[in-house]
Protein backbone atom coordinates (compact mmCIF):
# COMPACT_ATOMS: atom_id res chain seq x y z
CA UNK A 1 0.00 0.00 0.00
CA UNK A 2 2.67 2.50 1.00
CA UNK A 3 4.75 1.53 -2.02
CA UNK A 4 1.53 2.36 -4.13
CA UNK A 5 1.26 5.36 -2.50
CA UNK A 6 4.94 6.67 -3.34
CA UNK A 7 4.10 5.81 -7.00
CA UNK A 8 1.21 7.67 -7.04
CA UNK A 9 3.00 10.67 -5.65
CA UNK A 10 5.91 10.96 -7.61
CA UNK A 11 4.11 10.46 -10.73
CA UNK A 12 1.64 13.15 -9.84
CA UNK A 13 4.28 15.22 -8.82
CA UNK A 14 5.97 15.09 -12.30
CA UNK A 15 3.06 15.51 -13.76
CA UNK A 16 2.09 18.89 -11.79
CA UNK A 17 5.25 20.78 -11.12
CA UNK A 18 7.44 19.11 -12.83
CA UNK A 19 10.69 20.92 -14.14
CA UNK A 20 12.13 20.49 -18.15
CA UNK A 21 15.01 22.44 -18.23
CA UNK A 22 18.09 21.29 -16.50
CA UNK A 23 21.71 22.00 -16.93
CA UNK A 24 21.78 25.60 -17.47
CA UNK A 25 24.71 28.21 -17.01
CA UNK A 26 25.97 31.32 -18.17
CA UNK A 27 29.55 33.93 -18.30
CA UNK A 28 29.26 37.64 -18.30
CA UNK A 29 31.73 39.39 -20.50
CA UNK A 30 32.69 41.13 -17.43
CA UNK A 31 31.89 40.37 -13.55
CA UNK A 32 29.65 43.80 -12.36
CA UNK A 33 29.25 46.09 -10.82
CA UNK A 34 27.99 48.30 -13.56
CA UNK A 35 28.02 51.75 -14.19
CA UNK A 36 25.98 53.72 -16.86
CA UNK A 37 27.20 53.25 -20.32
CA UNK A 38 28.72 49.74 -19.80
CA UNK A 39 28.39 46.96 -21.82
CA UNK A 40 27.73 43.30 -21.39
CA UNK A 41 27.59 40.15 -23.55
CA UNK A 42 26.03 37.29 -22.03
CA UNK A 43 26.75 33.72 -23.04
CA UNK A 44 23.82 31.34 -22.12
CA UNK A 45 23.38 27.53 -22.37
CA UNK A 46 20.55 24.88 -21.58
CA UNK A 47 21.95 22.22 -21.44
CA UNK A 48 18.96 19.88 -21.61
CA UNK A 49 15.37 20.15 -22.12
CA UNK A 50 13.48 16.89 -21.41
CA UNK A 51 10.66 16.95 -23.48
CA UNK A 52 7.97 15.80 -20.61
CA UNK A 53 4.69 14.51 -21.87
CA UNK A 54 5.78 15.36 -25.69
CA UNK A 55 5.84 19.30 -24.25
CA UNK A 56 8.92 20.85 -26.93
CA UNK A 57 10.71 23.95 -25.97
CA UNK A 58 9.43 26.91 -27.98
CA UNK A 59 11.35 29.99 -26.70
CA UNK A 60 14.03 31.62 -24.46
CA UNK A 61 12.53 35.20 -22.90
CA UNK A 62 15.18 37.43 -21.72
CA UNK A 63 13.79 39.50 -18.60
CA UNK A 64 15.73 42.69 -18.39
CA UNK A 65 16.40 45.22 -15.01
CA UNK A 66 15.24 49.09 -16.23
CA UNK A 67 18.68 49.81 -15.96
CA UNK A 68 19.49 47.69 -19.32
CA UNK A 69 19.01 49.42 -22.70
CA UNK A 70 20.41 48.56 -26.28
CA UNK A 71 19.54 44.59 -26.01
CA UNK A 72 21.03 42.71 -28.72
CA UNK A 73 21.01 39.33 -29.96
CA UNK A 74 24.67 37.97 -31.01
CA UNK A 75 24.39 34.41 -31.23
CA UNK A 76 21.03 32.45 -31.98
CA UNK A 77 20.28 29.21 -30.33
CA UNK A 78 19.80 26.84 -32.84
CA UNK A 79 18.42 23.03 -33.16
CA UNK A 80 15.04 22.26 -34.13
CA UNK A 81 15.49 18.36 -33.90
CA UNK A 82 13.14 16.47 -35.76
CA UNK A 83 11.41 19.65 -36.66
CA UNK A 84 11.99 22.28 -39.25
CA UNK A 85 12.28 25.78 -38.69
CA UNK A 86 14.18 28.08 -37.37
CA UNK A 87 15.11 30.58 -33.96
CA UNK A 88 14.22 33.96 -34.79
CA UNK A 89 14.99 36.69 -32.51
CA UNK A 90 11.64 38.99 -31.58
CA UNK A 91 10.92 41.83 -29.10
CA UNK A 92 6.91 40.85 -29.07
CA UNK A 93 4.77 38.26 -29.49
CA UNK A 94 1.63 36.71 -28.10
CA UNK A 95 0.97 33.12 -28.65
CA UNK A 96 -2.53 31.42 -28.38
CA UNK A 97 -2.31 31.02 -24.95
CA UNK A 98 -2.77 35.41 -24.60
CA UNK A 99 1.37 34.75 -23.36
CA UNK A 100 2.73 37.79 -23.65
CA UNK A 101 6.82 36.71 -25.10
CA UNK A 102 9.50 38.80 -25.60
CA UNK A 103 12.27 39.91 -26.08
CA UNK A 104 14.11 36.97 -26.84
CA UNK A 105 14.30 34.30 -28.90
CA UNK A 106 11.34 31.70 -30.39
CA UNK A 107 11.30 28.66 -32.60
CA UNK A 108 9.22 29.36 -36.08
CA UNK A 109 8.11 25.74 -36.72
CA UNK A 110 7.50 26.20 -40.62
CA UNK A 111 6.74 21.82 -40.28
CA UNK A 112 2.90 20.95 -38.40
CA UNK A 113 1.99 23.59 -36.57
CA UNK A 114 3.89 27.27 -35.89
CA UNK A 115 3.15 27.02 -32.23
CA UNK A 116 4.28 23.37 -31.49
CA UNK A 117 8.28 25.05 -31.29
CA UNK A 118 11.46 22.67 -31.30
CA UNK A 119 11.54 19.21 -30.92
CA UNK A 120 15.51 18.94 -29.99
CA UNK A 121 16.43 18.64 -26.49
CA UNK A 122 19.51 20.74 -26.32
CA UNK A 123 22.16 21.75 -25.91
CA UNK A 124 21.45 25.50 -26.91
CA UNK A 125 23.87 28.36 -26.54
CA UNK A 126 23.00 32.09 -27.36
CA UNK A 127 24.28 35.30 -26.98
CA UNK A 128 23.33 38.73 -26.59
CA UNK A 129 24.38 41.95 -25.92
CA UNK A 130 23.44 44.74 -23.15
CA UNK A 131 24.07 48.34 -22.28
CA UNK A 132 23.82 50.30 -18.97
CA UNK A 133 21.61 53.11 -19.85
CA UNK A 134 22.30 56.68 -19.02
CA UNK A 135 20.85 57.39 -14.96
CA UNK A 136 21.64 58.79 -12.03
CA UNK A 137 19.60 56.62 -9.69
CA UNK A 138 20.88 53.05 -8.96
CA UNK A 139 18.08 51.40 -11.26
CA UNK A 140 17.63 47.15 -11.36
CA UNK A 141 20.18 45.57 -13.65
CA UNK A 142 19.14 42.00 -12.94
CA UNK A 143 18.96 39.34 -15.97
CA UNK A 144 16.61 36.43 -16.12
CA UNK A 145 15.70 34.10 -18.78
CA UNK A 146 12.83 32.23 -19.15
CA UNK A 147 12.77 28.99 -21.12
CA UNK A 148 9.65 28.27 -22.88
CA UNK A 149 7.86 24.76 -23.48
CA UNK A 150 4.55 24.70 -25.78
CA UNK A 151 2.78 24.23 -23.10
CA UNK A 152 3.04 27.92 -21.92
CA UNK A 153 2.02 28.82 -25.32
CA UNK A 154 -1.41 26.93 -26.29
CA UNK A 155 0.59 24.56 -28.80
CA UNK A 156 0.61 21.54 -26.62
CA UNK A 157 -1.05 21.15 -23.17
CA UNK A 158 -0.62 18.20 -21.52
CA UNK A 159 0.19 20.00 -18.23
CA UNK A 160 4.32 19.30 -18.31
CA UNK A 161 6.80 22.37 -19.05
CA UNK A 162 4.53 24.63 -17.38
CA UNK A 163 6.12 25.75 -14.25
CA UNK A 164 10.15 26.14 -15.08
CA UNK A 165 11.21 29.27 -12.99
CA UNK A 166 13.63 31.62 -14.60
CA UNK A 167 17.15 31.11 -14.61
CA UNK A 168 18.97 33.92 -12.90
CA UNK A 169 22.12 35.45 -14.28
CA UNK A 170 22.83 38.42 -12.64
CA UNK A 171 21.58 40.22 -9.70
CA UNK A 172 22.47 44.32 -9.41
CA UNK A 173 21.84 47.68 -9.64
CA UNK A 174 23.77 50.29 -11.37
CA UNK A 175 26.65 52.07 -9.85
CA UNK A 176 25.92 55.60 -9.49
CA UNK A 177 29.04 57.66 -8.85
CA UNK A 178 27.63 61.55 -7.85
CA UNK A 179 30.07 64.31 -7.42
CA UNK A 180 31.63 65.02 -3.49
CA UNK A 181 31.96 68.91 -4.01
CA UNK A 182 33.77 70.68 -1.32
CA UNK A 183 33.17 73.47 0.50
CA UNK A 184 32.82 76.94 -1.04
CA UNK A 185 35.66 78.82 -0.72
CA UNK A 186 35.88 82.66 -0.80
CA UNK A 187 39.61 84.68 -2.14
CA UNK B 1 58.47 68.29 21.86
CA UNK B 2 54.64 68.57 22.46
CA UNK B 3 54.69 72.33 20.76
CA UNK B 4 56.43 71.04 17.99
CA UNK B 5 54.51 68.80 16.82
CA UNK B 6 51.16 70.97 17.04
CA UNK B 7 53.31 73.44 15.06
CA UNK B 8 54.17 70.75 12.24
CA UNK B 9 50.50 69.47 12.49
CA UNK B 10 48.93 72.92 11.87
CA UNK B 11 51.37 73.72 9.00
CA UNK B 12 50.83 70.64 7.63
CA UNK B 13 46.83 70.77 7.69
CA UNK B 14 47.43 73.74 6.14
CA UNK B 15 49.50 73.04 3.32
CA UNK B 16 47.44 69.85 2.27
CA UNK B 17 43.83 71.23 2.97
CA UNK B 18 44.60 75.09 1.78
CA UNK B 19 42.01 78.07 2.83
CA UNK B 20 38.82 77.22 3.57
CA UNK B 21 36.18 79.99 4.09
CA UNK B 22 33.95 79.84 7.87
CA UNK B 23 30.39 79.69 6.81
CA UNK B 24 28.86 82.18 6.89
CA UNK B 25 31.31 84.15 4.86
CA UNK B 26 31.16 88.15 5.65
CA UNK B 27 31.76 90.53 3.20
CA UNK B 28 31.62 94.46 2.70
CA UNK B 29 28.34 96.00 2.14
CA UNK B 30 28.72 96.87 -1.78
CA UNK B 31 31.61 95.22 -2.69
CA UNK B 32 32.09 93.93 -6.32
CA UNK B 33 33.86 91.38 -7.82
CA UNK B 34 34.05 88.83 -5.23
CA UNK B 35 35.38 85.40 -6.04
CA UNK B 36 34.02 82.29 -4.76
CA UNK B 37 35.22 79.06 -5.86
CA UNK B 38 35.00 75.06 -5.33
CA UNK B 39 37.96 72.85 -5.82
CA UNK B 40 37.50 71.68 -9.96
CA UNK B 41 36.75 69.11 -11.13
CA UNK B 42 37.55 69.28 -15.48
CA UNK B 43 34.86 66.46 -16.45
CA UNK B 44 31.98 68.26 -14.05
CA UNK B 45 29.74 71.47 -14.75
CA UNK B 46 28.88 74.18 -11.58
CA UNK B 47 24.87 75.44 -10.98
CA UNK B 48 25.63 78.65 -9.03
CA UNK B 49 22.41 80.26 -7.73
CA UNK B 50 23.01 83.68 -5.12
CA UNK B 51 19.96 84.65 -3.32
CA UNK B 52 19.95 87.75 -0.70
CA UNK B 53 22.00 90.79 0.19
CA UNK B 54 21.25 92.25 -3.29
CA UNK B 55 23.80 89.48 -4.27
CA UNK B 56 24.34 88.74 -8.37
CA UNK B 57 26.00 86.40 -10.18
CA UNK B 58 28.38 88.50 -12.74
CA UNK B 59 31.12 85.43 -14.38
CA UNK B 60 31.54 81.91 -14.10
CA UNK B 61 27.88 80.05 -14.04
CA UNK B 62 28.97 76.54 -14.91
CA UNK B 63 32.26 76.61 -14.27
CA UNK B 64 33.90 75.79 -10.56
CA UNK B 65 34.69 79.84 -9.84
CA UNK B 66 32.20 82.75 -9.52
CA UNK B 67 32.39 86.75 -9.31
CA UNK B 68 29.51 88.18 -7.32
CA UNK B 69 28.75 91.74 -6.69
CA UNK B 70 26.86 92.46 -3.14
CA UNK B 71 24.22 95.07 -1.55
CA UNK B 72 24.49 97.62 0.72
CA UNK B 73 22.04 96.29 3.34
CA UNK B 74 23.82 94.87 6.37
CA UNK B 75 22.63 91.77 7.61
CA UNK B 76 23.13 87.95 7.66
CA UNK B 77 21.67 85.83 4.46
CA UNK B 78 21.70 82.35 4.97
CA UNK B 79 22.29 79.83 2.16
CA UNK B 80 23.12 83.17 0.03
CA UNK B 81 25.12 81.19 -2.37
CA UNK B 82 24.75 77.68 -2.97
CA UNK B 83 26.46 75.05 -5.89
CA UNK B 84 25.53 71.81 -7.49
CA UNK B 85 27.91 70.53 -9.09
CA UNK B 86 27.19 68.07 -11.94
CA UNK B 87 29.58 65.24 -13.32
CA UNK B 88 30.49 64.06 -16.40
CA UNK B 89 26.81 61.48 -16.62
CA UNK B 90 25.23 64.54 -15.59
CA UNK B 91 24.47 63.40 -11.94
CA UNK B 92 24.03 66.39 -9.50
CA UNK B 93 25.96 65.81 -6.19
CA UNK B 94 24.60 67.31 -3.09
CA UNK B 95 23.88 71.14 -3.04
CA UNK B 96 27.08 73.04 -1.28
CA UNK B 97 25.77 76.31 0.81
CA UNK B 98 27.66 79.56 2.15
CA UNK B 99 25.95 81.83 4.46
CA UNK B 100 27.08 85.55 3.89
CA UNK B 101 27.36 88.15 6.18
CA UNK B 102 26.94 91.84 4.36
CA UNK B 103 29.02 94.20 6.44
CA UNK B 104 28.06 98.20 6.37
CA UNK B 105 30.13 100.41 8.53
CA UNK B 106 29.42 103.40 9.87
CA UNK B 107 31.41 105.97 12.29
CA UNK B 108 29.92 108.53 14.55
CA UNK B 109 30.95 112.23 13.43
CA UNK B 110 32.64 114.09 15.43
CA UNK B 111 34.07 118.03 15.36
CA UNK B 112 34.38 120.33 14.87
CA UNK B 113 37.33 120.46 17.76
CA UNK B 114 39.91 123.45 18.53
CA UNK B 115 43.38 121.96 19.58
CA UNK B 116 42.64 122.41 23.45
CA UNK B 117 39.54 120.21 22.96
CA UNK B 118 39.40 117.16 25.37
CA UNK B 119 39.46 113.61 23.80
CA UNK B 120 36.47 112.40 22.37
CA UNK B 121 36.20 108.44 21.89
CA UNK B 122 34.92 107.16 18.34
CA UNK B 123 32.31 105.22 18.07
CA UNK B 124 31.99 102.62 15.36
CA UNK B 125 28.70 100.72 14.31
CA UNK B 126 28.94 97.86 14.67
CA UNK B 127 31.50 97.71 17.27
CA UNK B 128 34.40 96.12 17.10
CA UNK B 129 36.43 97.08 14.90
CA UNK B 130 39.66 99.37 14.75
CA UNK B 131 40.27 103.59 14.23
CA UNK B 132 43.27 104.78 12.61
CA UNK B 133 44.06 108.06 11.24
CA UNK B 134 46.09 111.17 12.94
CA UNK B 135 45.15 111.84 16.33
CA UNK B 136 43.51 108.86 17.60
CA UNK B 137 44.85 106.90 20.37
CA UNK B 138 43.13 103.62 21.81
CA UNK B 139 39.94 104.47 19.35
CA UNK B 140 39.07 107.72 20.87
CA UNK B 141 40.56 111.42 18.47
CA UNK B 142 42.88 113.91 20.98
CA UNK B 143 42.63 116.94 19.32
CA UNK B 144 46.02 117.97 20.57
CA UNK B 145 47.89 115.42 18.90
CA UNK B 146 46.77 115.66 16.09
CA UNK B 147 46.94 119.84 15.78
CA UNK B 148 45.15 122.34 13.55
CA UNK B 149 43.99 120.67 10.26
CA UNK B 150 41.69 118.67 8.03
CA UNK B 151 41.80 115.02 9.09
CA UNK B 152 40.64 111.78 7.51
CA UNK B 153 39.77 108.97 9.90
CA UNK B 154 39.24 105.25 8.89
CA UNK B 155 37.43 102.53 10.90
CA UNK B 156 37.74 98.78 9.92
CA UNK B 157 36.67 95.80 10.35
CA UNK B 158 37.05 92.03 9.07
CA UNK B 159 38.83 93.76 6.05
CA UNK B 160 35.98 96.59 5.69
CA UNK B 161 36.28 100.34 6.06
CA UNK B 162 34.83 103.36 6.62
CA UNK B 163 35.72 107.03 6.69
CA UNK B 164 35.22 109.74 8.87
CA UNK B 165 36.30 113.44 8.17
CA UNK B 166 37.46 115.47 11.75
CA UNK B 167 38.21 119.45 11.47
CA UNK B 168 40.38 121.09 14.65
CA UNK B 169 40.27 124.73 13.41
CA UNK B 170 42.29 127.41 15.01
CA UNK B 171 41.32 128.82 18.16
CA UNK B 172 40.92 132.63 18.86
CA UNK B 173 44.15 134.54 18.67
CA UNK B 174 43.88 136.88 22.17
CA UNK B 175 46.65 139.73 22.58
CA UNK B 176 48.17 140.89 25.54
CA UNK B 177 46.33 142.19 28.39
CA UNK B 178 47.01 146.15 28.34
CA UNK B 179 46.52 148.64 31.07
CA UNK B 180 45.32 151.98 29.83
Amino acid sequence: MKKTLTILFIFFSLTVSSQCVSNQSFLLSSPGPYSPGDVVAVDYTLGTFTQLNINWIIAFQINLGVGWTNLIPLINPVGGGTQTGNWVWDLQNTYPSGLNFGPGWRFNNTGFNPDWGSSSTGPFTMRFRVTVGPTCTPDDLSITINVIGDCLTGGWNNGACCSDPAYNIYNGNVQIVTPITSNINHY
Amino acid sequence: MKKLLTVLLVCFGLATYGQTTINPDTVCANATGEQYFVTNTPTSTYNWTVTGGGGTLQTGQGSNSITVDWGGVSGLYPNAIEVIESNAANCPGTPVLLDVFVLDLSGNIIGPFCPGDPTTPLVGNPAGGTWTGTGVVANAFQPSTAGVGNYVLTYSMAGCNTTINVVVNNGPVTGPIQHF
